[in-house]
């Protein structure tokens, strides 16, 4: 089951990352498994800040990419489920805070 | 142009470290947060007193510079790092900075109080010196009565706490024949552990810590043990996308312990994409390799990163271009370290005795007949040329003197 598109999304605050030349590579501390984002995956991940949901992250990809905004809504969609799979996002709730 | 996540250790941190060393990103640091120490090994090679440690501020400083140029992995040691009283500040900071956090530590201090703090700060490893399993022979080493016991008690502790834990066992004239005990304490615990031959003189240059250094022919028992090379665990497909998952027995206790083909013809990662910090600021490409580039407290990390000539020749290394080594026939047998050749040799890009010799056993016990060293090769050579001029001139102050 997806995601509503208008939920916001934070990063997992137990995460070690870093953007090294437009790439950026994520380490789970629980089990220390390595994640790898390309540019654009690093792009959405620094505009991941617990307030944007994925339409307007979607916005934001279609904005600095040649890419239309469908395409750009459903890769954001298909990356921020990816991630949370892998527990390297998290939800927010409507009142704020980060949902398990 | 779709945005993609790749995970599994092993082709992402050969990717990140074929990227960095290209661009000589800073990845991976070791800062020393303290020289001072509660336990005082014999073969250590610091001096245990404070010479003015960078104050919280300027260690908060650093970790921003460091996280500013892409600095990710970062371990924490000293001396013992417990004896920081601003420990978790310094932590807190890391953790706010998003660095992936190991430590090193001899474990004495810690408590499930500290654990949980650790773990709340985000560290993620703890690497742990243990010399015996029988506590004579450790606290033998540790000048600390009653240390092995207060370590061991500290590692469930650590797990409990959701951190790793790696037994560092650096080996020496009084703990030799202890691996063995070592090896099954870190399978009873379910950790992996490490062996280090390397006994390194102090960081001044002085010899001390090599008394302690057991001979190459006393480590031959060592380095044929079949239990060492045989009984290696085959990965699980979760243990085998982890970082580090399966570490080698042998290996250096005071590098990152990242290892990958990646390096290709580089001596190793030290100022390519390593570096070490001391506790007073200054910048080394390695703890092991004492040529300070610059120092935190009069200049930024970037411009000593980057401009620093000591970082830039030392980039310019290339095994395959060593003047001795390039052309030994047990290259491959060889863990020569550019720093151990600069302090044992007196020079960065030379051989030294301890490596060759470690190499011509390793060899021998490959099966290679009679394996000898680029450098004893030079040395023979240069012997036979010397000697016959040499019992010229013996003869003819033999014969002066009738």
């Amino acid at each position: 089951m997806s995601t509503p598109a208008a939920v916001s999304w934070q990063k997992n605050p137990a995460l070690a990352w870093r953007e090294i030349d437009d790439e950026t590579v994520i380490i789970s501390p629980n089990d220390s498994v390595m994640h790898e984002l390309n540019d654009t995956g690093s792009f959405l991940w620094k505009n991941i800040d617990g307030k944007k949901s994925a339409t307007e992250l979607a916005d934001l990809l279609a904005e600095n990419y040649e890419v239309t905004p469908d395409i750009a809504l459903s890769d954001t969609q298909a990356l921020l489920e990816e991630m949370s799979s892998r527990k390297l996002v998290v939800t927010v709730p409507a009142g704020g805070g980060v949902s398990p | 142009m779709t945005a993609t996540l790749a995970a599994g250790a092993t082709p992402v941190m050969d990717r990140l470290i074929s990227r960095t060393v290209q661009k000589h990103r800073p990845l991976s640091v070791h800062f020393d947060l303290t020289y001072r120490c509660n336990e005082r090994c014999v073969h250590c090679y610091l001096d245990h007193d404070d010479h003015g440690e960078l104050t919280t501020a300027e260690c908060l400083k650093v970790l921003d510079d460091l996280a500013r140029s892409g600095a990710l992995f970062l371990t924490f040691s000293g001396g013992e790092i417990f004896l920081r009283p601003d420990l978790y500040e310094i932590l807190a900071a890391a953790r706010r900075l998003h660095f992936d956090i190991s430590l090193k530590s001899n474990a004495l201090l810690v408590t499930p109080e500290r654990a949980a703090r650790l773990r709340e700060f985000g560290v993620r490893r703890v690497q742990i010196s243990v010399y015996s399993d029988i506590p004579a022979v450790h606290d033998a080493i540790t000048k600390v009565p009653g240390s092995l016991q207060r370590t061991l008690a500290a590692i469930p502790i650590l797990l409990e706490h959701g951190m790793q834990v790696k037994l560092a066992c650096p080996l020496m004239q009084e703990n030799l024949m202890a691996y063995r005990g070592v090896m099954a304490l870190a399978e009873k615990l379910g950790v992996p552990y490490i062996l280090d031959l390397t006994i390194t003189p102090m960081m001044d240059g002085s010899s001390g810590p090599l008394a302690h250094r057991a001979s190459v022919l006393s480590l031959l028992p060592v380095l044929r043990d079949p239990a060492l090379h045989a009984c290696k665990p085959q990965p699980s497909a979760a243990a085998a996308s982890a970082v580090n998952a399966l570490p080698p027995a042998f290996g250096s206790a005071v590098s990152s312990g990242i290892e990958s083909l990646a390096y290709e013809d580089l001596p190793c990662s030290a100022g390519h994409n390593s570096c070490y910090i001391s506790p007073y600021g200054d910048v080394f490409p390695c703890v092991q390799l004492p040529q300070a580039a610059g120092n935190l407290r009069r200049e930024k990390f970037e411009d000593i990163w980057y401009h620093a000539p000591q970082l830039e020749r030392l980039r310019a290394i290339r095994e395959s271009q060593l003047p001795t080594c390039a052309g030994c026939e047990i290259r491959s047998y060889c863990e020569r370290c550019p720093g151990l050749a600069l302090m044992e040799g007196g020079d960065l890009l030379g051989a030294y005795e301890r490596a060759c010799a470690l190499a011509e056993e390793k060899a021998r016990l490959a099966g290679f007949d009679a394996p000898l060293s680029a450098f004893h090769r030079e040395r023979e050579i240069a012997s036979i040329q010397t000697t016959p001029e040499a019992e010229f001139a013996s003869l003819a102050s033999d014969s002066g003197s009738d």
